[in-house]
């Protein structure tokens, strides 16, 4: 296999593909170039609205583009999370399991979850559609941990080649801590 | 203009000056040893890929002889070795199959043995024999990782080194095995041994061998191992002169920096083809707990969880840049590391995913530039720090690498590449003394060499199909194990029903052994080696919405009532969880116990039981989002219980005599409605949290513990920001 087709990319995306296409893929010599573009592509017609997807960053949520200089994280039930140099957990809605109790329920045998009082587990859930979007397991007060921030200027324009139309040095900063700040005022 | 040393040695041709032309000549080119033009290759590639696979095939003879030669079974059976060729600098040039990582080490131990002037006391000839171990100078993870290395030397120039290492059975600690649990500094890791040279022409000197009978409790499994290392350093040896004797010195030269430097461009280029550029954050914790294990040494009579943090980023040309600011201060307690061994559990990451389909050379530790901060858990700023088991989380530390990595392939595309990256291992190890007064020790490897696959964005995970550290994943065989650990029998060794981390797809399940204890000798000491155990998850995050893979379990049962149950027709436990079932139904009787953290030794008589479960992956994506048919299916196949189903996956299903199992359809609609309704009501806007949770920083409350381990954390001024800025603490807060 040189070039993975639209075809096979929704049954990949979908789930629905079969496990010999899937050692095919990881046989190519080389990964096929243009698959991120079929990639998003595929994504775009599995969405109800119309900003343009720059990139996936979960099984729901997607940093788009809504012109005029704002790049934003968006569920694909529609609910929008804000700019995507923040992260995006701080404005979902938030479960703590914290009593051994709660802890319990997420793991089998009992005895292999993890510990109350010296860890948590937090579910980041979409105040839209409800989807679990993301599972922290950390001692209570550890910062959110901020998964992924691209450098979406550098690969569209380095390793793509296709430079984004509304491109600055801005937007590869991590701007968590400017939120925070907010927050911190309305205390 | 050539200068000559005392020995008549060319200066050119010493091991300093090639190490330090090399690291001039990359610096300035940012090419290895500048070689910007593969004018081998391009002349004549049939040439230059005979002469390759000429060195790639000693080292795959090496290794496919040389455990036939001599091997304790973990080295000869699973993937616990490994053999190859480097450079004269250490760079390795042909690997053969089996813990590859280690290859970031070699470097590590000939720049000790270049910087303390080796060339000139002991004396590097063609076909002496080096061992190393100590962690500290030879880039070894721990010393139950030993090394041997043997020159290759032609009119008194280093051309390269045949290189061996494998996983010991016995390091000779204080507490038995090969990862003590309990050690306070380097002194009581046992047989530590820097860079030292242990035989001459080939063969190893008659005291090396005296000292590992006199120094470990397995003398003899280490010296066949030994012995193993030896043989087949040896033949590559032999095969690399023969090779030199056909091309000449000077291919030879011009042909080992053309081919690092070819699989240095290759490696780059798979990052670039297959990584979104960016900065990924993870972590994950493992917790020390040994308050009250010694009365000795007050400073190390403590709990202390230990926190792994790390940033992956990308750099200008595409490589990769792991920052593990954050990490804790080294504790004494036997988890630390120094950096080169940090690098070998990294590199298990980076070497089978960027190399797999190139030649596989040091060029991978040119794309990895890896930050170990001093004073942290991997770069200690003291030359005492206790290492005797760096992998109970490096193993974790590289695994948080991995799954940034394969977060970055999925949001690129590549998500037949991408999967929930777990590495629970576990072995249970100790010592005795038989009714003879025969006394042993011994390391049961069954669950260090393969562990489960994490799930994909498309489907479940394999169970114990994988393993992170080695290609050649195998759990061993039970009778050898057996045969080997005289009191030790398999009640059970299967999967631990529902032990993963789960999601819409969920992690492969892991596995159980229940080991029964019998004719038990005078005295039977056990306890275990592993990664994170179940107080924490294997790594913070779960991917995607799915659950993260839990730690290892531990059960212990003591004074049983198993010679009746035996009896009575032996309705025996056969996994970690139904041990702890029948202690709760009444079936198995005596002190039962489960542990979520490493158990302090425990002395185990005849009929005790000690069962583990390890190995468990994580999970992908929302759980109220799997396939209910897949539900139906963990049931009917006995992976995941109704009752667990219930309350993870809102299926409502019930299982039947004959194995046939029912779903209510109507049921499952409703419990899956009444699980999102239950998420709505039990969670609140993050913001808000944050406001509640930062309360629990600023008052302290939480566990003496926590606010330790945070301190060791924010001494690291990056992390400091980092910890104050999220929560908005004045600058003069500490915690
Ligand atoms: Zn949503």
């Amino acid at each position: 296999m040189e070039q993975v087709d639209k075809g096979l990319m929704k049954k990949l995306v979908d789930g629905k593909i079969s496990d010999n296409d899937v050692m095919e893929m990881r046989r190519m010599v080389k990964k096929d170039h243009k698959r991120f573009w079929t990639y998003l592509e595929v994504l775009q017609e599995g969405v109800s609205w119309d900003e343009n997807i720059l990139m996936r960053l979960n099984d729901h949520l997607y940093i788009v583009s809504k012109g005029n200089n704002e790049r934003v994280v968006k569920c694909d039930c529609g609910h929008e999370y804000g700019d995507f140099r923040v992260n995006w957990k701080l404005n979902a809605d938030l479960r703590v399991r914290e009593t051994q109790e709660q802890m319990d329920e997420a793991y089998f045998p009992a005895i292999a979850a993890p510990e109350a009082s010296w860890m948590e587990i937090r579910e980041y859930f979409c105040p839209g559609c409800t989807a679990q979007l993301a599972v922290e397991i950390v001692p209570p007060g550890y910062p959110m941990i901020f998964e992924a921030l691209p450098d979406l200027d550098r690969f569209y324009r380095e390793y793509m080649s296709r430079p984004l139309n509304d491109e600055s040095i801005e937007w590869f900063q991590n701007k968590t801590a400017e939120e925070t700040a907010k927050l911190k005022m309305n205390i | 203009m050539k200068t000559v040393t005392e020995e008549g040695v060319f200066a050119e041709k010493t091991l300093k000056f090639k190490l330090n032309q090399r690291d001039k000549l990359y610096s300035e080119t940012g090419h290895y040893w500048g070689v910007k033009e593969l004018t081998l290759k391009e002349q004549d590639p049939i040439r230059y890929e005979r002469f390759f696979s000429r060195l790639q095939s000693s080292v795959f003879a090496a290794r496919e002889k040389a455990r036939f030669v001599a091997a304790s079974p973990g080295g000869r059976e699973m993937g616990e070795s490994l053999w190859a060729l480097t450079t004269a600098e250490g760079d390795t040039l042909a690997i053969s199959l089996g813990f590859i990582s280690h290859a970031a080490a070699f470097p590590v131990s000939i720049k000790h043995m270049t910087d303390n002037d080796f060339e000139e006391n002991p004396g590097i000839n063609d076909g002496d024999v080096f061992g190393a171990d100590d962690p500290m100078t030879s880039g070894a993870p721990h010393p139950g990782d030993t090394y041997t290395l043997v020159p290759i030397v032609i009119e008194g120039e280093v051309l390269a080194w045949a290189c061996s290492v494998n996983h010991i059975m016995e390091a000779g600690a204080p507490q038995a095995g090969s990862w003590p649990v309990f050690t306070v500094d380097t002194f009581m890791d046992g047989f530590v041994f820097p860079p030292m040279k242990t035989g001459e022409n080939l063969r190893q000197a008659k005291w090396w061998e005296n000292l590992w009978m006199r120094r470990t409790r397995a003398g003899a499994m280490n010296v066949l191992d030994d012995k193993m290392r030896l043989a087949g350093c040896s033949m590559i040896h032999h095969s690399l002169h023969e090779i030199i004797k056909e091309y000449g010195v000077e291919y030879y030269r011009q042909a080992c920096k053309e081919i690092i430097e070819e699989s240095r461009r290759m490696i780059l280029d798979n990052m670039r083809s297959t990584m979104v550029p960016g900065q990924y954050e993870g972590s994950c914790f493992r917790i020390s707990m040994l308050k009250g294990q010694q009365k000795i040494w007050p400073h190390a009579d403590k709990d202390e969880l230990i926190h792994v943090h790390g940033v992956l980023s990308v750099d200008k040309k595409g490589s990769l840049v792991w920052d593990t600011e954050g990490s804790s201060r080294w504790g004494y307690h036997g988890f630390n590391g120094y950096p080169g061994g940090a690098d070998v559990a990294l590199h298990l990451q980076m070497t089978t995913t960027f190399a797999h389909n190139v030649k596989a050379t040091g060029g991978v530790n040119m794309n990895v530039e890896s930050i170990y901060h001093k004073g942290s858990i991997y770069n200690p700023d003291t030359e005492f720090a206790s290492c005797a088991n760096i992998w109970a989380q490096s193993m974790q530390m590289e695994c948080v690498a991995g799954n940034a990595i394969h977060l970055s392939f999925f949001m690129r595309g590549y998500l037949e590449e991408a999967f929930a990256v777990d590495d629970a291992w576990e072995g249970i190890q100790g010592s005795g003394v038989l009714d003879d007064g025969t006394p042993y020790g011994f390391t049961n490897f069954e669950w260090v060499g393969g562990t489960a696959m994490g799930a994909y964005s498309f489907k479940d995970g394999m169970p114990t199909a994988w393993c992170s550290h080695t290609q050649l994943c195998n759990i061993g065989n039970s009778e050898e194990f057996e045969y080997l650990i005289p009191p030790t029998h398999h009640l059970g060794r299967k999967l631990e029903p529902g032990y993963c981390g789960h999601g819409k797809h969920r992690g492969g399940i892991g596995q159980t052994a229940v080991h029964w204890m019998k004719e038990t000798g005078q005295r039977l000491g056990v306890t275990r080696g592993g990664v994170a155990t179940s107080l924490t998850s294997y790594v913070s995050l779960g991917m995607n919405g799915g659950y993260p893979a839990p730690g290892v379990v531990t059960v212990t049962a003591k004074d049983t009532n198993l010679d009746e149950v035996f009896a009575a027709g032996g309705d025996t436990p056969t996994t970690a969880g139904e041990l702890l079932e029948y202690a709760k139904e009444g079936k198995i009787t005596g002190n039962v116990k489960g542990w979520k953290y490493d158990p302090p030794e425990q002395s185990m008589g005849e009929d005790d039981l000690w069962a583990n479960a390890a190995g468990g992956s994580g999970g992908w994506g929302d759980p109220l989002e799997r396939d209910i048919d897949a539900v139906v299916e963990d049931i009917r196949i006995g992976q995941v219980p109704e009752g667990f189903a219930k309350v993870m996956y809102g299926v409502v299903a019930t299982k039947d005599e004959n194995d046939l199992v029912i779903l209510n359809e109507p049921e499952t609609k409703a419990e899956r409605e009444r699980l999102y309704a239950r998420r709505r009501s039990e969670s609140i806007p993050a913001k808000q949290w944050w406001a509640e949770e930062r309360k629990k920083i600023i008052e302290k409350n939480m566990r003496n513990e926590l606010l330790v381990m945070y301190r060791k954390s924010v001494c690291f001024d990056g992390y400091n920001k980092h910890f104050k800025e999220f929560w908005q603490l004045d600058e003069d807060f500490e915690i």
